[in-house]
């Protein structure tokens, strides 16, 4: 019995592994090289590509501008509904996406909420390239949000307390105490939701719709590639395989850098 | 390539009917049915025995060839079930429906008619090129030359019902879809006729399967659809019959 224990673990393992790796593979073994490379040259490849990048990283901007002073109070502060708060920042990551994207409609689009009150400005959202930033935001916040309150709450309370009895202000030991420690983890999260975000689909086809070299992003490219030119949709997946694992081995790599790292915050933090 | 992924589609829904024909064995006197999704309303009403497997008509023709365990097909054009008769997989199909193209305006929109898409403001969805309504869209809008509407596109769906759907939450003024779909979203949305000579042909054929393994049902569940019963359920479902 003690034998056949870690075999089954072993097999287990082995099985998920594979499970898991052998679509990726697939993607990679369909097309060769070139062939890869010619179908990312392809006009619609690029437009995607643009969109995609445009989008994402316009989305990230609001994630990390808006994200990390948010997080910030939800980690230090205690105050009452924070459990609540912190609910409804986590909620998206477990919503289908395409409820998301019928949420974004029926909050910002012309028939939604506030959609007179956007008409009043000339505004109509939906199938712009800011529909799609917004569903972007919606989407991926979350992981950064989440990631970021955790590397805050894991700062030592200590260093934090003696930078205020050293008579630093409190957006001066945000600044230079709170937010060089948590770096780290605040990269990592940052590279998570930018990575979810780039791969974001059922919220933008809802929301933003589709149209090539507008709101068309390389997920929405890959569907819609599949019917008319199925090694197109291949090359534009191994593009998108490709960027998000390196954006995770960043993710996993970055915080254990910077710790490591002889100009460690950790440093800078304590020599205040 | 694109044959391959195919194939394992195929291999996959061969396994999902086969675990489905198990549990089905029970009530083995009933046709499965392979059908083109916008049947999806009808078929049941004319018979809600049979066992019914919605799909995209080529991804449906796809699985006969690899030998999905099947006993009529229905397809929403003619050509599909023309080619499986040549390669011996269907029997000779035979047209029972018709469907028309229209327009469809959100209530909220001033569209009153095709030439009202010439407008600057205007924000129309159409199906995505290579999707069947994306291309019998562009074929109508070519032959009464008002191609200038596909520059107020806002977006290019790869299904009807995307199209549908943006239209009735009147986030998109205007869309082309089949007359079948009007129902759904008839509440949110006026209909507009195309000009006859806009208008393409566009046909449903139904055929029994070669291999049937329950022929007598298959057989009984084509003349169901071609008879009076069948008529009516598919004219009541905005069909026009052959």
């Amino acid at each position: 019995m003690t034998r056949v224990f870690p075999v089954v673990l072993w097999l287990s393992l082995s099985l998920a592994l594979s499970f898991l790796v052998l679509p990726l593979v697939a993607l990679f073994v369909r097309i060769t090289p070139a062939d890869l490379l010619a179908a990312l040259g392809s006009p619609e490849a690029r437009a995607a590509l643009r969109v995609s990048l445009v989008t994402s990283l316009t989305a990230h901007l609001f994630v990390l501008a808006i994200g990390t002073p948010a997080a910030y109070l939800l980690a230090t502060r205690p105050f009452r509904g924070r459990a609540l708060a912190i609910a409804f920042v986590e909620l998206p990551l477990i919503l289908p996406p395409a409820v998301a994207g019928i949420g974004l409609l029926a909050a910002f689009g012309r028939q939604g909420l506030l959609g007179e009150e956007l008409a009043a400005f000339g505004v109509s959202l939906p199938f712009t390239q800011a529909a799609v930033v917004m569903a972007v935001v919606f989407v991926a916040s979350p992981f950064y949000l989440r990631q970021a309150v955790a590397a805050f709450e894991a700062v030592d309370r200590e260093l934090i307390d003696a930078a205020r009895t050293l008579g630093a202000s409190p957006a001066g030991t945000f600044a230079r105490v709170a937010l060089p420690l948590a770096s780290g983890g605040l990269l990592a999260g940052s590279a998570l939701a930018w990575a979810r975000g780039l791969g974001e689909f059922g919220a933008t086809i809802m929301f933003a719709g589709s149209l090539g070299g507008v709101t068309e992003t390389l997920p929405l490219a890959i569907y819609s590639e599949l019917d008319r030119n199925f090694d197109a949709a291949i090359a534009i997946g191994a593009l998108l395989v490709c960027a998000s694992a390196a954006v995770l081995l960043t993710a996993k790599l970055l915080p254990r850098w910077i710790r490591s790292s002889p100009t460690s915050p950790l440093h800078s933090a304590t020599s205040i | 390539m694109s044959r391959r992924l195919a194939a394992v589609a195929t291999a996959l829904s061969a396994l999902a009917l086969a675990a489905c024909g198990d549990e089905g064995a029970a009530s083995g006197a009933h046709a499965r049915v392979l059908a083109a999704s916008s049947l999806h309303d009808v078929l049941p009403q004319i018979d809600p025995g049979a066992r019914y497997s919605f799909a995209g008509s080529d991804a449906l023709a796809t699985q006969l060839r690899e030998g999905a365990q099947a006993d009529v097909y229905v397809a929403a054009n003619r050509e599909l079930p023309e080619q499986l008769q040549r390669d011996g997989v269907v029997d000779p199909p035979r047209v029972f429906a018709i469907n028309r193209l229209v327009l469809i305006a959100s209530k909220r929109s001033s569209i009153g008619a095709v030439a009202d898409l010439r407008r600057r403001a205007v924000k129309l969805v159409i199906g995505a090129e290579g999707v069947p309504i994306g291309d019998y869209t562009r074929a109508a809008l070519g032959r009464i030359g008002m191609t200038a509407a596909l520059d107020r596109v806002v977006s290019e769906e790869d299904d009807v019902r995307g199209v549908a759907t943006k239209v009735a939450l009147g986030e998109a003024d205007a869309g082309f879809v089949y007359a079948t779909d009007v129902a759904a979203v008839a509440d949110a949305v006026r209909t507009i006729e195309l000009p006859a000579r806009a208008q393409p042909r566009i046909e449903y054929a139904i055929a029994v399967v070669a291999g049937s393994p329950r022929r007598p049902a298959a057989e009984a569940f084509v003349r169901a659809v071609l008879g009076t019963g069948g008529r009516s359920a598919l004219r009541s479902s905005g069909f026009e019959l052959p």
